[in-house]
């Protein structure tokens, strides 16, 4: 515990409570100052590169040129117009298009309304996809597709994450031993991403023996009751779930075990082991209890990673992800909704890494919040 | 062996260690008794087995294990017979406790230190909580650590008090046998001499047994009643604690006492030529025998155990 150095020394524990407090909020207030810095600088650098530095304004521009030339021509065929009545009917329409934009006012000036927009969470309006209740609003096109990719990543993430620590903590425990063997055998089998495991499945599960769906979320048409949807849309869950969780499943789990067998072989652990601690208690109290930061910081970044979605394991399994729509996004240049998803990614991280500061602190008496500043 | 009064003994306790190079015969056919209420001295250079032989007894082996065989009877059981899960309950920290080599890194970190002294009576007696903390202070009494450390962590005391809770979480179920680790190798000399005299007032209070590892000979002076000398993993002569200091037998012993530097002699500290063995491939024959400058012929033969009183001592000197 840090004190002012020329403080008496018949200081009252209260005193010594309110040096405590302010250490902490000197703490608070320059982490949530430094998280803010990242996050505006992280939401930037997204903005520019989304709009690949404003280069984007002239692909849209000729875009909008050629659409809308197209367009009045299409118009104007079968009615007697002279050109440069027609000439002004393009440059108004493109005038208009370019203004419904924002592409009137320069890049530079827009990349900051943008920013500020992001930082406020007004994620404003897509400017060509659509949500499939008809929205341009870029929350509702997030929010539409977030529960699907919640279902798919938290499950599939969930179960990896769990069972992966659980086994690495048996395995750890039985170096050397067949099943351990095994699962360093099969360690490179992560290194095939979840779709190519995806693919097989779809040939084996759904093509050849016909007993899962090729892919999508629900049937067509969906089942009326409740329960005939959920078991419905556990079915098409399997293959997508099982495929990103075996693409990770032996790596994940070999990783873990070298994690626990390091701490494993602590003098502490021997010690225990010594005086008669039953494996169970050893394993939670002298393996997991210190190692216990390092996996919750795990498991906080996989919890927000769930946002991210799975790109071309959605595709492949056709699953109405976020992956896919910030796919799609990027394809657009719907610079809007990318910088939307990238931005309540920011504030996630920036909470659990503020978040994970007091955890640390909660968990390991050898971290004090703020510590270490004498 | 019912009919005898040892302690503990071992009978031929072997432990070998697979390497990429070979075996290492790190504890090579030891022999030895203890009675109870002594304590005994095990010396030895750096890397002749003697931590090792501690690990065997205790059974706290690494991966890498060969061989482990032999007889050890503790208290007339045999312990080496037991399944694991026996050998926990029955013997681990009920018949024999253990004193670490570094108390540093032996007290879990996120543990309190009074937690981790009274587990032990929690796991092997049943005991309830309060009443297990109410024998951890009783033992931070007896050690000499401020009753109120009981809810401080491993990182907030000093070595001299690690250690010496160490000592109190080894104490607190009054097994009949203490193994000590090097248990001062990592102190200041007084605070060496204060753990020195706390464990012979342990020993007289609690009638606790020793076995206590180190190559400090001149600290451990101060609490044996006989002496183990180890080389190259094998015990080359038991003694009398009176006899030893005074004249060891064993041409090994004899300069491992040489060497200990005296205050007022004009004798200058010896010294003992080369290295020991390595023990991949120990020399047959008698182990010492390339540095012993009292060798001869017969030391290429493997030395028998010369058993004289009490003591023994492995060497063809003595035939």
């Amino acid at each position: 515990m840090t004190s002012e150095p020329n403080e008496s020394t018949g200081v009252s524990f209260k005193s010594a409570a309110s040096v405590t407090l302010k250490r902490v909020v000197r703490f608070m207030s320059f982490r949530v100052l430094m998280l803010l810095v990242t996050i505006v600088i992280g939401v930037y650098t997204t903005i520019l590169i989304a709009n690949m530095g404003g280069y984007v304004d002239t692909i849209m521009r000729n875009n909008i040129r050629e659409t809308t030339i197209m367009k009045v021509a299409a118009m104007t065929a079968n009615k007697p117009i002279a050109p440069e009545a027609r000439q002004k009917m393009v440059g108004d329409l493109i005038r208009l298009e370019e203004k419904r934009l924002g592409l009137d006012t320069p890049f530079v000036v827009r990349s900051f309304r943008y920013l500020f927009n992001a930082l406020k969470l007004d994620l404003g309006r897509a400017q060509y996809m659509v949500s499939d209740s008809g929205s341009r609003t870029v929350r509702l096109i997030l929010l539409e597709r977030l529960p699907a990719t919640l279902l798919l990543m938290g499950s599939s993430q969930l179960i990896l994450f769990f069972s992966s620590v659980f086994l690495a903590l048996m395995l750890s425990r039985s170096y050397g031993s067949f099943w351990d063997k095994l699962v360093i055998t099969l360690s490179p089998t992560s290194a095939a991403p979840p779709w190519f495991y995806g693919i097989f499945f779809i040939l084996i599960f759904a093509a050849i023996f016909k007993i899962l769906p090729f892919g999508g979320m629900v049937s067509a048409p969906p089942p009326e009751t409740t329960i005939g949807y959920s078991l419905d849309v556990l079915k098409h869950l399997i293959l997508p779930a099982s495929s990103l969780i075996i693409s990770s499943f032996f790596l994940s789990i070999y990783t873990w075990r070298t994690f626990f067998l390091i701490y494993s072989s602590e003098d502490y652990v021997d010690m225990a082991k010594a005086k008669g601690l039953a494996p169970r208690d050893i394993e939670r109290r002298y393996i997991l209890r210190p190692t216990l930061p390092t996996i919750i910081t795990n498991f906080s970044l996989l919890v927000i990673g769930l946002w991210t979605g799975a790109t071309i394991t959605e595709t492949v399994f056709l699953w109405p992800g976020l992956g896919r729509t910030i796919y799609r996004a990027i394809g657009y240049y719907d610079t809007a909704v990318i910088v939307g998803s990238t931005i309540i990614f920011a504030y996630l991280l920036a909470f659990t890494v503020f978040l994970l500061d007091f955890i640390y602190a909660l968990v390991d008496p050898r971290v004090k919040v703020g510590g270490g500043n004498n | 062996m019912a009919e005898n009064n040892y302690l503990l003994d071992i009978q031929d306790l072997k432990l070998h260690f697979r390497t990429t190079k070979g075996t290492v015969q790190a504890v090579d056919g030891v022999n030895f008794q203890l009675k109870p209420n002594q304590a005994v001295v095990v010396v030895g250079e750096s890397g002749c087995g003697k931590t090792s032989l501690a690990k065997a007894v205790l059974r706290l082996l690494p991966r890498n294990v060969e061989q482990y065989s032999g007889k050890v009877y503790l208290d007339d059981i045999e312990t080496m017979a037991l399944e694991d899960e026996d050998y926990r309950k029955r013997i681990r920290w009920v018949k024999m406790s253990l004193v670490p080599q570094a108390a540093m890194n032996s007290l879990n970190p996120v543990l309190r230190v009074g937690d981790q002294v009274a587990e032990p009576m929690m796991v092997h007696y049943g005991v309830k909580k309060e009443e297990a903390m109410q024998q951890a202070i009783k033992m931070f009494q007896h050690v000499g650590v401020p009753v109120d450390f009981i809810n401080r962590y491993a990182f907030e005391l000093s070595g001299g008090m690690r250690q010496r809770v160490a000592l109190a979480m080894s104490l607190v179920t009054a097994p009949a046998l203490v193994m000590l680790d090097e248990p001062t190798s990592a102190l200041d000399v007084l605070t060496q001499a204060n753990i020195f005299n706390l464990l012979k007032r342990i020993k007289s209070e609690m009638a606790t047994s020793f076995v206590l590892i180190t190559h400090d000979i001149a600290t451990s002076s101060e609490l044996a009643d006989r002496v183990a000398v180890m080389y190259a993993g094998q015990i080359v002569e038991v003694s009398d604690a009176f006899h030893f200091f005074k004249e060891p037998r064993h041409p090994y012993s004899a300069k491992l006492m040489a060497s200990v530097p005296k205050l007022r002699g004009t004798a200058e500290p010896d010294f003992i030529t080369g290295q020991p063995p390595s023990l991949i491939n120990p020399p047959t024959g008698c182990r010492f025998a390339a540095r012993c400058p009292r060798r001869f012929a017969k030391c290429a033969d493997e030395p028998p155990t010369v058993i004289i009183g009490e003591d023994l001592v492995k060497c063809w000197l003595y035939v």
